[in-house]
Order: structure tokens, then sequence, then C-alpha cells
């Protein structure tokens, strides 16, 4: 066991924990982030990315004016990895319309600070001509804008950041026990490092727990009891994008539900279903898939035509409010100081919150961290910018010197910014790493060999998150085994790991796919099975394979 | 226009060709119309009969040992199927089954020899090549560019795997390290394995190149000789005996490539088995349309079978569509050999598959109805394993003549045979059965059409 000494152990790589490891290391704490798995690798990897005006909690116009004010700061800091999407509400009849319009009021009061247009109603004509794949009885619509973050990108460049102000990024390290000491106070964390299978330990004074639906489960494991109320949320994905702008209309619940382009695909989210089972094990349903479907439907009825590549699951972490629905629950977050609720001192754990406020939830425990340090420092995380938003980057230019094609150079700037030109650099004494390996993104070999240097990651899903390897139309049925083969170059892998990573890969993907198999997916998932099974034998290797949790109990 | 014929086969691939060919032989008028590319173009050039019984873990050392197995316990299997016949006696179908699955394996080599993808291997043993990934699989018939010689045989073989620059489809040094250890646990020879990387620029780019730009570029005369020179800086190096390249060696020079680099180099040179694009696939598809129209077949590229005339029991006519004309060609028997999803033979949807051109109901792996399956639930959890996936196995139910059957149990029409893909009961991914199948089912699916079409003459 080693130990050495921190200020702030923070635990949980999604958006609040990165932005919390953030926030604390650039106000100088000694700060060490532990994730048992990769960095966005759970909640926030499953979500839309949604930096959201909050229109949709303008019943808490505070966490409305708090939203808008963070979507000021995004755009401050991370504009290379922010989209925006005009959205429509189509409108099949007057009922729709007339239940409620204050929305708008509250949506326009804050669309000056956003620089969006405040929101409008649409004549038939000008909503099909912006969406012409819009139901033709459509009697109206809605106009509204809202940002769009890549999360695993922002995730993952608040943990660099982090680092690069002197913070460790652990990954991989999972935390499995505490050491509390006789006035209740929090001394040591110990966590289980998955890769050399060592128990580690570090001192620490102030432990954060960002574990989203995990927060529970880690308050458990030093005694103290966190009420939290668990949400199912799914997404259909579809391989393109099939619609010009976000559309959204109400479900047959009365939920709103919404279609987003999103990078190279289209999302369908979400659903919203209480949850008590190990989020690990989660994947969406028949009736998850077939709500969203038919409630899109209503008003897009080409919908169904469009090929569904996957779907994906994530639980959201709600504040544990009961006897109300869903989406009556307070968006807005809750510190909870454990040494204030009988618990142990030391301990801050997260309950609720959204992607869109994670740098002020953040700044907020920091700011709580300070005081218990007795070092109090001011918050600079709106002020700063990310890795690569230092600049414009002129993406025709780079095309014309690197002889690369314009759609690659722009997905990888929307990824990186200004800090692309340090993975072309490396095609000058490596033109063959110009080579496009997944071809769906498309992503180039020199990215996969600075992500794979630079970045941390351990094993394919974990280039996935941070380049979008293998998200595309096919599922990485095309780049799983090239991008396997650049993985066990660059870290040396052994020929079972270098098979190994393949599996992984292939079982993370199925995991999603598996449940929307329908139409194409036939195709695409019998050229798989020809591929990995039939021709490479890998049903029949004897491999050291771990079984998912998604896997165990057939 | 409107065209006649005795036999008209829809579909191109291992299955349709092999029909085909055999229909024409017998003399004939066969049509074989194909949509597009054929899935046998994307295997890897291999000719699989059958690797392993489902769910077991240790190989069929032969195809005879695995038909024997197989047929004992899948009765329904289209390999069992062949047995079927009312002449036959109960304790002679397993003889006849290995015997019909021979005879098919053996036409199928002596066909392909002086083909762009002549073939080596015995029915009596399946043999282990080496995929790009480093792994080995069993199977029957390998190219002949994929003969290894005596690899396996040499205490002293030192194997080098060769990757080209900017060619992201074979990763020399992680397929080396894969095999390596293979062998080091198994205690088989070689024991010493190496990798390098070549420089092979098809169009002067050193980036982004394909399968099919080094074959063709390997076609052209002059190409060998640099990859020869190259090579022999690394031959030297490690003392390499064997040489293993991904599957790029040529489309019309393969064979001779191989022997000019085995004479320049003076080791022992061969393809590895590889994913589509397959070069090695393209070649197989090649050659088995080359005999087909060599034995008088007619072959219509780029028509879709879209619709059908029937007349009580029997199929009449079928109208196949190209982007400028239909056609209606009129038969006395047809063969659908239309594949499953790849081929677009089957087809599926939320509430179930469909045959796609006659609306014939498809059946599970168990031989339930597939028409309202929801097909996430007939998966495994797992995405590679040896259950596969059991939606894989659907297909069409046939008769002991092939001929595909409706719900009651009966033939759907007395002139309609199935072959290849489109038959339920096998999942050829796990077994490793594919082309041997299509092949089988297609040579024997033959044999019934021209008896029933001698038959009604």
């Amino acid at each position: 066991m080693t130990t050495s000494e921190f200020d702030v152990v923070v635990i949980g790589g999604g958006s609040t924990g990165t932005a919390v490891a953030r926030d604390c290391a650039m106000r100088g704490y000694r700060t060490l982030l532990l994730e048992r798995d990769d960095i966005a690798s759970a909640t926030v990897g499953t979500c839309a990315g949604m930096i959201s005006s909050g229109l949709k909690y303008r019943d808490e116009p505070d966490i409305m004016e708090m939203c808008s004010k963070e979507v000021v700061h995004w755009n401050r800091i991370a504009r290379h990895l922010i989209m925006k999407n005009p959205i429509l509400a189509p409108l099949l009849d007057l009922s729709d319309a007339a239940s409620d319009s204050s929305y708008m009021d509250s949506y326009s009061e804050h669309v000056g600070e956003r620089e969006v247009p405040p929101m409008m109603f649409l004549t038939p004509d000008a909503s099909l001509e912006i969406e012409p794949m819009l139901h033709p009885d459509v009697i109206a619509s809605v106009y509204y804008e809202e940002y769009f973050i890549d999360p695993f990108r922002l995730c993952l460049l608040q943990a660099i950041d982090a680092r690069n102000h002197g913070a460790q990024i652990r990954t991989y390290c999972e935390v499995i026990n505490f050491e509390v000491n006789n006035n209740d106070e929090i001394e040591e964390v110990v966590f289980y490092n998955r890769i050399s299978g060592a128990t580690e330990s570090v001192k620490t004074q102030v432990v954060v727990n960002a574990t989203g639906p995990w927060a529970q489960k880690v308050a458990k494991s030093v005694g103290d009891e966190l009420p939290i109320r668990l949400n199912k949320g799914a997404h259909v994905i579809f391989d393109r994008r099939i619609v010009n702008v976000g559309i959204t209309v109400k479900a047959i619940d009365g939920r709103w539900i919404y279609l987003f382009p999103h990078e190279n695909t289209t999302l369908l989210g979400t659903t919203a279903l209480d949850t008590w089972e190990d989020p690990d094990t989660l994947v969406a349903s028949f009736d998850e898939i077939e709500y969203l479907l038919q409630s899109m439907e209503t008003v897009l009825p080409s919908i169904r035509e469009a090929r569904i590549i996957r779907t994906m699951t994530g639980v959201r972490p709600l504040v544990p409010e009961w006897k109300v629905p869903e989406g009556k629950v307070t968006r807005g977050y809750q510190i909870v100081d454990h040494s204030e609720t009988g618990g142990k001192k030391g301990l801050i754990s997260f309950l609720g919150g959204k992607l869109v406020m994670c740098r002020h939830m953040a700044e907020a425990v920091t700011d709580i961290v300070g005081k218990k340090l007795g070092k109090e420092v001011p918050c600079t995380t709106h002020e700063t910018p990310l890795p690569g938003n230092e600049d414009d980057v002129d993406i025709i230019a780079l095309s014309k010197e690197y002889d690369i094609s314009l759609h690659a150079l722009e997905r990888m700037r929307a990824r990186r910014g200004t800090e692309m030109v340090k993975v072309l650099a490396h095609t000058k004494e490596h033109p063959e790493w110009k080579t496009t390996i997944c071809t769906c993104e498309p992503v180039i070999e020199a990215e996969i060999r600075v992500a794979i240097r630079d970045e941390f990651p351990q094993t394919l899903n974990d280039i996935r998150r941070r380049i979008r390897l293998g998200t595309g139309p096919c599922q990485g049925t095309f780049c799983t085994y090239k991008a396997a083969g650049i993985l066990a170059e660059e870290l040396s892998l052994s020929g079972d790991d270098f098979l190994v990573d393949i599996l992984d890969f292939r079982a993370e993907r199925w995991k999603g796919i598996r449940q929307s198999m329908r139409g194409e997916q036939l195709a695409q998932e019998e050229l798989a099975q020809g591929m990995y099974a039939c021709v490479g034998n890998l049903d029949q290797s004897d491999v050291d394979y771990d079984l998912k949790p998604w896997e165990e109990g057939i | 226009m409107d065209i006649e014929a005795d036999l008209v086969v829809i579909g191109g691939g291992m299955a349709g060709l092999v029909a085909g060919t055999i229909a024409a032989e017998a003399g004939l008028n066969v049509v074989v119309i194909r949509k597009g590319q054929s899935a046998t173009a994307y295997s890897s050039g291999a000719v699989d009969v059958i690797g392993y019984l489902p769910l077991a873990s240790d190989p069929f050392s032969s195809p005879e040992e695995g038909l024997f197995a197989l047929s004992r316990l899948y009765p329904l299997h289209p390999y069992s199927v062949i047995g079927y016949d009312e002449s036959i006696q109960p304790e002679k179908i397993l003889d006849v089954i290995v015997e019909r699955t021979r005879d098919t394996v053996s036409w199928l080599k002596a066909h392909l020899e002086g083909t762009l993808a002549p073939v080596k291997g015995k029915f009596d043993s399946n043999i282990h090549p080496i995929t790009i990934l480093g792994t080995t699989k069993p199977t029957c018939l390998i190219q002949k560019t994929m003969d290894s010689g005596d690899l396996n045989e040499r205490d002293d073989s030192v194997l080098l795997f060769v990757g080209i620059s900017g060619y992201a489809d074979f990763n020399s040094s992680a397929a080396a390290q894969t095999y390596l250890e293979d062998r080091v646990v198994s205690g088989s020879s070689p024991q010493k394995v190496a990798h390098c990387v070549l420089q092979v620029m098809p169009f002067g780019k050193p980036y982004n190149i394909s399968s099919i730009e080094l074959a063709r570029h390997l076609d052209h005369a002059g190409s060998i000789e640099p990859i020869a020179e190259q090579l022999k800086k690394h031959i030297e190096q490690v003392g390499a005996t064997h040489i293993a390249f991904p599957p790029i060696m040529g489309i019309r020079n393969a064979m001779k490539n191989k022997l000019k680099l085995e004479e320049m180099t003076g080791t022992t040179v061969f393809e590895l088995l590889g994913f589509p694009p397959s070069i090695p696939g393209q070649r197989l598809q090649k050659s088995l349309e080359t005999i087909f129209v060599k034995a008088g077949g007619k072959l219509l590229l780029g028509h879709e079978a879209i619709s059908y005339t029937r007349d009580g029991a029997l199929l009449k006519s079928i109208t196949a569509k190209s982007p400028r004309r239909e056609i209606k060609i009129d038969a006395k028997a047809f063969l659908l050999a239309t594949g499953k999803y790849i081929g677009g033979g089957i087809s599926g949807n939320k509430n179930g598959l469909r045959e796609t051109l006659f609306d014939i109901m498809p059946v599970t792996g168990d031989y339930h109805s597939a028409l309202d399956i929801v097909p996430s639930r007939s998966t495994s959890t797992l995405s590679i394993s040896p259950v596969g996936q059991p939606i894989q196995s659907c297909g069409l139910s046939v008769d002991p003549r092939f001929r595909p059957v409706t719900e009651e149990g009966l033939e759907w029409a007395e002139n309609l045979f199935a072959a290849g893909a489109i038959l339920a009961g096998y999942n050829y991914a796990v077994e490793k059965s594919g082309l041997g199948v299509a092949a089988t089912s297609g040579f024997n699916a033959a044999k019934n059409a021209i008896e029933l079409i001698k038959e009604v003459a």
C-alpha cells in the first residue's frame, strides 16, 4: 500500500466530478480524482449533451436563470465543443398551444445573454420549409434554440485541465473503503486499482462524492445514509442527422420528448422510469423504444423508416422528492455536507443537478472545500478556457496543408479546437497516420495515437469516448480490429489483451445495438458475426474475458 | 422483354452459382439473376464445411467427423436434409450425407482448378489457417495462395508477418504477437514469429491504402520485385522461412505473385484469412461466375427479382428489374438463393421476419414461425460467443428436396427450391459452415430441380 496526501479527493469522473477536480486544482488545492471506470463512462455519457436554457424548469425561475448564465460561461470557455440546434415544437391541434404560454415569456427573458432569438410561433409553411419531414397537418410550431456540448469531450477536457493545474486523475480506481478516526473524520480513502489489481490508499482532508447514481452507495460504504431518487432514461440513436433541426413533442403520457441531431447521428429521447436496479445492468427495453418512436411518429411520420443503430441508457440521480412525477422533481442540485447531517466529517455529496450546471455545482462545492481547508480562493473556472478554445481554427487552410478531407478535419476540430494542430503535426513525420481508421465518424490514425499517448485511455471503449471511434452506422464493425491493433502497439499489449480489447468493444457496442435489432441492423450484425466469429474465430477464443454486468445471469 | 429458361436461380453467390452450374452442366437452360454483390464476395475466400458443433469448444478434426456428429444431433440442419431421400435406407442416411457433401467438395475443388481461386484441402481433415488477427480457424478448403506449406511441420520455421504502411486492415505486430502466444501455449511450430512493415504505394500516396488498390497494383507487371527487395532485408534479419501477407496478393495474378515472391526470397509466402472487403472472396466469386458461364449458364447482373406469377402448385415466372428494364422470365423450376440479411433474402422489423420475394414463412432455428418474433429477443446478451446470435439461424424451412415449406408443412410450390444462407437451422458464424452449406445445398437442390424438370419433360 502506498500512501500519499491530498487536500481533496473527488470520487467520480463524470461531468460534476471532473468539474470539481478542475475547480479545486485551479484554486491550488492538492486534488486527486478517482473514477472506477473511465472519464464520462456512465451517466453523462448517456445524455444528449444539451446545455439547456432551463425551459423545462420554468416553474423554478432561479434554476432557469442559473442555466442561462451557465450557457454564457460554456460559450466562453468551451465553444469549440458546442453546437446550437434550432428546435421546433410542432403543434397538431390548438389545445397544445393554448395549454400554457408562460414558457414563451420565461424563455425570452434570457435570450439576450444567450445570444439567441426570442421564442416564436411559425406558420405551417414556415415549419415545413425548415423541416419538410413534419406531418403535413401541422397547424403551427414553436421555434426556439438550445445549445449542445459534446459531453465526453467536456468531461475529458475538464479532467485534462485539472491535470494541467496539478491534479492527479486516476481512472479504473474504485473506492472501496474509508478510514475514519474517532472524531468521525475521514482520514483516508482506500481504493482498488482495477488495472494493477492493487489496493491503494491516500490521506485527504475532504472527500467530494460526485458519483451521481452511485452517491448513495459511496455514502453507505462509510456508514452514512443518503436518500436519492434514481430514474432511468433511454435514447434511441439513428445512423445520421435525419432531421434539419431538433423536434420536440409531447409523448403519450404528456411528457416532452425530443429528437436532436447530435454529432453525426440523431438522438431520440428520453424515457423516465424510476429504478432500483444496479445502473450498470440497465439497457433500454422494447417498451421504451416504442414509447419514443410512437410519440415522435405523431409529428414525424417517416421516423419509422429511419435506421436505428443503437440505444443508450443512463440513470438520473434525482433529489429524493416523493409523490411527484419525475418531471416535477426539482432539477436543481443539493450539496449534502455529511458533517451537518450527522454523518462523517469531511464527506460532501451531490444530489440532483443537470449537465448544464456542473460547473456551477463544482464552484459551490469548491467554495465549501476551501472553507474546510481554511484556504479560500476565488473561482475562475467560468473565465478560463478549456484546452483548445484559445482561438478559431481555419479548417480550409489545414485541409490544404495536410491533404486531409474537410469533413475529417471539421469533426476533429469539434473535439479539439486549436489543439488539433498537435495531432496533425504528427502526420508530417508519419504520413501513414493520415489513414482513416473509423470511416463512419471519421477518425484518422494520428488522432487515435495522440489520444492513447495524451489522454490516458486503457481500452478501446475509452478511445471511443475520446474521439467517437465506432459510434457511427457500422457501430465499430470495421474499425474495432484496426483500432485494437493500434492500441496494442502503443501500449505493448499481449496478444490476449489485443483480442480481449476487441471482444470488450464488441460487447459494449452490442449492449446498445441488441435492444433495437431490426431493419438494416440485422445485416450489419450478420456481417459483424461473420467477421469476428466466423473468420476471426473469436467466439472460440480462450482469452480471459470478464462478463459485463449486463451480460450476467443469462 | 420476356425470356424462357429451364431453371431460374435467384441469387448469384456460392449457392446460386453452384446450383446454376450443376443444372447447366446437366444440359439445362439456366439463368442466374443477381441483385448486387453477394455475401460470398465478402467472405474470407476459404470454404468452411463444418468446424464446430453448436456450443462445442473443440473443433472437428475433419468435415467427415463433423457431419456424422452434426447430422445425428440436428436432423433438420441443411446438411442433414441432403440425406433424406425416399430411396435411402435409414441406416445409410449418415453415410449418404457425408458422401454427398464429399462429392460437392470434390466437385468444387475440381471446378476451381484453373480459375482465379484454385483451392486445396481435404475432406478428411480440417486445416487451421491463420487470420489477420493472428488467430486460427478450422476450415476445409483454402485458396492455394493461403497455403502455408510446411510452416507447422518444420521445427525451425520462422514466420514473418508483413504489414503495409498506411493499410489499416492489417496490423502485423498485433497479429504476430497473438499468433506467437497461441503457438507458445500449444507448444507447436513455429516458435519464432516476427513482423515488419513494407512501403507499397499503388497511387503514390502513403495513407488510406485499400485492399483493392493493393491487389490491383500487384496484378501489374513489375510490382512484385520492389516488394521482394524490401522483404529480403527483413527476412535476413530474422531468418524467416515463411511469410504471411494480408490477403491482397492480386486478383488476376495472386498465385503467380505468390510463386514469384517465393522464388525471389527463398521462403514460403501465403495469404492470411481476412475481413471484407475481401480480395480472396472476390476471386472466389469471379471464379464461380466463370465456371457457371463456361458451363453455358446465363448470368444477369444487377437484376432484382421483384414479383412472380404462379399457376396452382407451380411457379410460372418471375419478373426481374434492373435500372433500365424489367424482364419476365418463364421457367420450369426456380431456385431461391437470395441469402439471409446481407443478401437480402430475409428482412425484418420489430414485428418479425419476412422472406422478401415470395413472402414464404421464415422460421427460427427451432423451426417455429419467425413471422412475429421480436428480433432483439432472438439474440444472446453476449456479442461474440459460441452461443452465437440465434437470429442468425432464422430462414426458410425446406422439405427433403430443398423446397421451402409453408406453415402447413407443404411445399410452397412444387417447382421452387432454396439453397444457401436463406435456409434455417444453422448458424454459419459459430459452426464455421457458411460456404460449405451454400455449396452443398446448392448442389443437392439443383439435382432435385433437374430431376423435376426432366420428369416434366
